[in-house]
């Protein structure tokens, strides 16, 4: 069964690779203008790899994206989890800051950005920020979730074992509540990237972003691919990393976590 | 010729280690328009015998076949009547049971009659229009019994139907189903493990052995019935009161028993 | 945790929250204690929203962007529904189908939908298919993905009952599949409205010549805060909005199929 997925997979992407192949280059039936053929996103590829282009290489691009990532990233986990916890322990917390959470919450990330580069620039801070807010929101609610679903029982024993606040929140609380925090934490790194690619586009200086901006301007469409493919690659290593924390952080599971789709 | 035939069946499923055999060498006929029942422990195999003949299984050895023709895969003529009714939810009850007919492309007026009829066969004349969930289960089984009968099909297959009602509404629809045997007999392929519902519907009955299920012995009620005039009765209660009836019952229990100990 | 709020301190607490919040903005706003670019008194971006249903920016007033914009949004999700819904059932139901979709899909799902913003503007300039292309990338995998579980996952024994009845290809996937899946279609199309919002704004603060978006841009190049923090204003209620008339929609169609 899994080898048959595997060979129909195969021959579908090789089939891909070959329209691909075919329609630019051989035929022509899509001009180079429009999408690019495979010889020319490898030379895209040379250049930027090498050479650099938009101020720099790929590789110093993608770091530069990927640090941005990470740091937004840290800060919103940093923020969002300990008042996830907050909002999920204490039920006066809950009802003292929801409103504003509700207010908030619906703004789309990416509507940030003007407002952000209002007030940090083009620079580096400005994108911090924006993901920052992107990772923050869903890094709230599901460690709200995560607390609110703990089985009573395990609340009620600590409680018994008398527990103080400090040791319960972080041995019991946050441990008990940790796979739908993974959870948040995954849609936050999804949510990181594709707002610090947004606000790349938007307007920045260095960085993968920048790189997809400048290709359009110059009409460079194999340089647009490369990037994409950068932009995809970067996010899927991000995501394993994080799978790999995750493994370990929940390692006292016994079953396995059904993998997302 | 037979109705349905089962021809040296062997069921095995899962392979290398885990495989379980599930049937072993199953014979058996049931002619036309007899009512069989099988009997047996719970995991002895009696429902994979019916998903051999309905088609949503195929045997491992051996051949199923119907009519003379061997099962292929499911479809209309072989009707089953599950136990958890099946309904579907976003039907009413005529959509429900229009379904069927549809499929084998027959006029609206033709549809329209036959649904008609069953109806008002299974006393669902009021509910043509309600959605399953405002049906009691009783009610709904007798939608799905609608559902089959309206197909005219060569057999039915009933697999312990009435185990999902309680216990009043089952005794009532088995009175249902003996009555409706006497209005339009069928050939019926009936599952169940309440061997009192077996004596009391079934023409013979088959009790199968522990997994690998194996037909133990088959037991023939009917002549019984005829002899003992069963069917000058209209209540359950009162047949299952006869000496022959119990006869008949503890023999098949005592039966079951040695299949539970041995 | 700990016990339940009665009705009136949820309520209070609620209120203490939200003035403290709107206070301190106030306060920081009206003592001056930064530029009024930086950050302007609430009662200046509310005044500012109203005015701007009034007076034009950007060439067009706030309700004329904001109809620009729920057109694209709305082309760009029917299309998404339109092509992911059948495509996902579709897939449910026959394994070849899914074998071949399912590793392009894979592929593709990792590419931001904003990051095809640069061919969008490449393709259709700053035309309506851009955001229209952006909005369907975002809006589309959820369509898809919960089509595909709905049918993948819908009981087995209506599928049995469903064949046992003679049902054809055609006729299991309109009747059979699509209406058991329902409830997970609906949830899908719920999060694809919102993806396809976010991905919309996004797309708009791009490639557009008109919509919230891009009025939002313009604000900001021009340094009219107040604007700028109206049309975020306009842009949430508006996704809020949205939300609700689908949960609405949601749950009256469960109700109407007795679901619960």
């Amino acid at each position: 069964m899994g080898l048959r997925r595997f060979l129909i997979g195969f021959a579908t992407l090789s089939a891909l690779a070959s329209l691909w192949y075919g329609a630019t280059s051989v035929t022509g039936l899509v001009s180079s203008g429009r999408f690019p053929s495979p010889i020319e996103t490898y030379t895209a590829f040379q250049q930027i790899a090498w050479r650099g282009y938009a101020g720099g290489t790929l590789p110093a691009h993608a770091l530069h994206s990927i640090r941005l990532v990470a740091m937004g990233f840290a800060v919103a986990v940093a923020t969002g989890v300990p008042l996830g916890l907050l909002m999920g322990s204490s039920r006066k917390a809950e009802a003292l800051i929801n409103p504003v959470f509700l207010l908030i919450r619906p703004i789309p990330p990416l509507a940030w950005i003007p407002l952000a580069i209002l007030w940090l620039g083009l620079g580096d801070a400005a994108k911090i920020m924006v993901i920052w807010f992107a990772a923050f929101v869903p890094a709230v609610i599901n460690t709200f979730s995560g607390v609110r679903s703990i089985e009573h029982p395990v609340i009620e024993a600590a409680r018994m074992l008398g527990t103080p606040p400090w040791r319960f929140v972080v041995e019991v609380v946050a441990p008990a509540a940790s796979p739908m925090i993974f959870t948040g934490l995954r849609l936050s790194l999804q949510a990181s990237w594709t707002t610090l690619v947004a606000a790349e586009l938007v307007g920045a200086l260095f960085g993968l972003g920048r790189v997809l901006n400048l290709a359009q301007q110059d009409i460079y469409p194999g340089m647009i691919l490369v990037g994409m493919i950068a932009v995809a690659l970067c996010g899927w290593m991000t995501t394993r990393f994080l799978a790999f924390g995750e493994a370990r952080a929940l390692a006292w599971r016994h079953f396995e976590a059904k993998p997302a789709r | 010729m037979a109705a349905i035939r089962f021809d040296k069946v062997q069921k095995y499923f899962g392979r290398g280690e885990k495989r379980m055999h599930a049937l072993s060498n199953i014979n058996l006929e049931i002619e036309d328009r007899e009512f069989l029942a099988i009997v047996g422990p719970s995991g002895c195999g009696k429902t994979t015998c019916l998903r051999l003949v309905a088609g949503f299984d195929a045997a491992s050895e051996g051949s199923v076949s119907v009519a003379g023709k061997p099962v292929m895969k499911p479809g209309p003529d072989r009707a089953v009547v599950f136990q958890q009714f099946a309904l579907f939810p976003w039907k009413t009850v005529r959509g429900n049971i229009d379904l069927g007919l549809r499929n084998k492309a027959m006029g609206f007026e033709e549809r329209e009659k036959r649904i008609a009829d069953v109806l008002k066969l299974m006393n669902l004349e009021t509910y043509a229009d309600a959605f399953p969930h405002q049906l009691s289960g009783g009610m709904q089984q007798r939608v799905a019994i609608a559902r089959a009968y309206v197909l005219d099909p060569e057999v039915l297959l009933m697999d312990e139907p009435f185990g999902a009602l309680d216990a009043q509404t089952r005794v009532v629809m088995q009175e249902e189903l003996v009555r409706l045997a006497r209005v339009q007999p069928r050939t019926v392929l009936f599952i169940t493990h309440a061997v009192e519902e077996a004596v009391y519907l079934a023409d013979r009955i088959a009790v199968m052995t522990r997994r690998p299920g194996r037909i133990k012995e088959l037991v023939d009620v009917k002549s019984v019935r005829d002899a003992e005039k069963w069917n000058r009765f209209e209540r359950i209660e009162d047949v299952m009161d006869l000496d022959s009836f119990v006869h008949l019952r503890t023999g098949i229990w005592r039966s079951l028993r040695e299949e539970k100990n041995g | 945790m700990d016990r339940r709020l009665s009705h009136s301190e949820t309520i209070g607490l609620g209120a203490l929250g939200l003035m403290s919040f709107i206070g301190l903005w106030a306060a920081i706003s009206g003592f001056g204690l930064v530029p009024e670019q930086f950050l302007p008194t609430p009662i200046a971006v509310i005044g500012r929203f109203i005015d701007l249903f009034r007076e034009p920016f950007a060439g067009f007033t706030l309700q004329q962007h904001l109809s620009s914009s729920l057109m694209r949004y709305l082309y760009g999700l029917l299309l998404a529904a339109v092509i992911g819904i059948p495509l996902g059932l579709a897939m449910g139901w026959f394994r070849t189908l899914d074998d071949v979709v399912t590793p392009i899909f894979e592929g593709l799902r990792f590419i931001a939908p904003i990051a095809w913003v640069p061919f969008a503007a490449l393709w259709f300039g700053t035309g309506i298919g851009g955001p229209i292309m952006i909005i369907f990338a975002g809006a589309f995998p959820p369509c898809l993905i919960n089509a595909y579980r709905g049918a993948r996952f819908v009981e087995p024994r209506l599928i049995e009952a469903a064949r046992m009845l003679g049902t054809g290809h055609r006729r299991m996937l309109m009747e059979i599949l699509f209406p058991a899946s329902l409830p997970s279609v609906m949830a899908g199309v719920r999060v694809a409205a919102g993806l396809g919002w976010q991905s919309l704004v996004g797309a708009e603060l791009i490639v557009a010549s008109a919509g919230v978006g891009f009025m939002m841009v313009q604000a900001q190049a021009s340094v009219q805060t107040p604007t700028v923090m109206a049309g975020m204003i306009a842009i949430g209620i508006t996704g809020l909005l949205i939300d609700i008339a689908l949960r609405q929609g949601e749950s009256l169609l469960r109700h109407r199929l007795g679901a619960d």
